[in-house]
């Protein structure tokens, strides 16, 4: 009899619990909410500067400029308040910057990695060092971001770059057998070609795609079910929900962008090798002088860690750090401990060459 | 308190299945993530993709010119030549950009030059006359 009531009692909580799955999965959470200013645009590409919440006199004199993937919205970075990397790095006193890629349209499809280090990062970063009137600056990129800011890092070594942070950053493709996604590139396999002339610009659906079908059950399965677990736990949902908030809002890549991606990275590893152009220019790992931490997840399948760590054996950095974080591409960053142990890190490391 | 929380909570029949699921789960994630690391899936993935493009292109370039020609009947611009006006906005961007660049130099270096001039010193300590008199670079060339 006992038995029966609690089955009614949990019963009768379905239906709000499938209100609840239900919001969560068609909703948005408010993400990207620490107070910011434009201060640069450039087609589709802004430059976000925070409100500082440190008085001058006691903020670092040395700007950070942000620089996020070109496939996926940068709000990962400020996701929730209280749980915000920008947010913290605002608390503690820094000058942040945000590089915003935006959403590539039509016009956009022949964007390469040259015109968004070239045209868009150099643009932006002027104006970042105008504006915080110092010369010097240091720089964050995360993923695709890490891959442009250390080729801008090596063609501009004297344009005042004094850190540089590399966070599970994709730069060796020499492993091609721990790399899953160089399997499915594979010139056997997909053509590059085919796909940027029938479609332009790389769908987000499909970057998206290749995202999660690196594990698919966890991401097609797993993640719900523990939503439908936690259901109850206000924090685990608010958390659930403003990650599938940023996880859903998904950009389109640059087609010209996409290219140099699969040819030049995953198929020729032309960046470690020495041999990669942009612009003309040779990218010379070696010229890189700034000094760098790379941020290595262990368990992360996107970038797996082979593909970061050897990046400090090929530069000129007198100080360099890896720094191994447990957990994923994303979760390092934005997950529930990022706060007691990554972020705590590149402030400590940033601030110590931030004077 | 938590605990309380806990005792509050209505038993979940499905309790006893939760763990059995998630073995489950585990299971077949470490099947699936062996399976989409395998030449096979990216070949047969591969292989899908490259058809639905072929598939999908004669269709595509029979829409495109179709529209295209419709557009121009119409006197209305297509996506080519709205996506050619947006591409020549960006260069006009950079453009001014450009000179953004240069005035904030000019600026920097007006401020710089203006800096000594704002805290002008007074009369009896600026330079003696026979320095003040030197003449200029031009008036020198021209002598």
């Amino acid at each position: 009899m006992a038995q029966a009531g609690v089955s009614y009692e949990y019963w009768s909580g379905v239906n709000p619990r499938f209100e609840t799955f239900n919001r969560l999965l068609t909703t948005k959470a408010a993400i990207g909410q620490t107070p910011k200013e434009v201060v640069w645009t450039l087609n589709k590409a802004k430059l976000y500067r925070y409100i500082p919440v440190v008085p001058a006199e006691a903020r670092h004199p040395v700007p950070l400029l942000l620089v996020f993937a070109l496939m996926n919205r940068p709000t990962i970075l400020d996701l929730r308040p209280g749980h915000s990397f920008i947010e913290y790095m605002v608390g503690h006193g820094y000058d942040v910057y945000l590089l915003d890629w935006g959403v590539p349209g039509l016009e956009d499809k022949d964007l390469k990695f040259d015109d968004y280090v070239l045209d868009y990062m150099t643009r932006a970063i002027r104006k970042m060092k105008t504006l915080s009137k110092s010369e010097e600056f240091s720089m964050l990129g995360w993923c695709i971001g890490a891959i442009l800011t250390t080729i801008y890092s090596a063609l501009r070594p004297d344009d005042g770059l004094r850190n540089l942070l590399l966070l599970t950053a994709p730069l060796d493709f020499s492993h091609r057998q721990e790399i899953t996604f160089a399997h499915w590139t594979d010139e056997k396999y997909f053509d590059v070609e085919k796909v940027i002339a029938a479609l332009g610009n790389i769908p987000g659906e499909m970057i998206d795609y290749g995202a999660k079908a690196l594990k698919p059950v966890e991401n097609y399965i797993t993640n719900y079910c523990r939503l439908w677990d936690n259901l109850d736990n206000p924090r685990a949902v608010e958390s659930w929900h403003a990650m599938n908030t940023w996880v859903r809002d998904i950009l389109p890549m640059a087609g010209g962008a996409y290219r140099q991606l699969i040819v030049d990275l995953y198929r020729n590893n032309r960046l470690m090798k020495g041999e990669l152009i942009i612009r003309g220019q040779l990218v010379d790992l070696k010229r890189l002088r700034a000094n760098l931490l790379t941020v290595i997840a262990e368990a992360d399948h996107i970038t797996p860690p082979c593909q970061s760590e050897p990046i400090v054996s090929n530069v000129s950095s007198k100080d360099t750090e890896v720094y191994r974080v447990p957990g994923g591409h994303i979760g390092i960053m934005a997950g529930s401990s990022a706060h007691k142990q990554t972020w705590p890190h590149i402030e400590t490391w940033l601030a110590a060459r931030s004077e | 308190m938590s605990a309380e929380k806990e005792n509050n909570k209505p038993a979940d029949p499905f309790e006893p299945f939760r763990e059995l699921r998630d073995n489950y789960l585990d299971a077949m994630s470490k099947v699936m993530i062996n399976a989409v690391n395998s030449e096979e899936y990216a070949e047969a993935s591969g292989a899908m993709l490259n058809g639905a493009l072929t598939m999908s292109a004669p269709f595509r370039e029979a829409f495109e010119k179709s529209m295209l020609m419709a557009l121009q009947k119409l006197s209305l611009p297509s996506r080519e030549d709205v996506a050619a006006l947006a591409q020549r906005f960006t260069n006009m961007e950079m453009r001014l950009d450009d000179m953004d660049a240069k005035l904030d130099r000019i600026v920097e270096l007006s401020s710089a030059n203006r800096a000594p001039l704002a805290g002008t010193e007074p009369e009896a300590k600026r330079p003696a006359p026979a320095e003040a008199k030197t003449p200029n670079k031009a008036s020198t060339r021209k002598g």
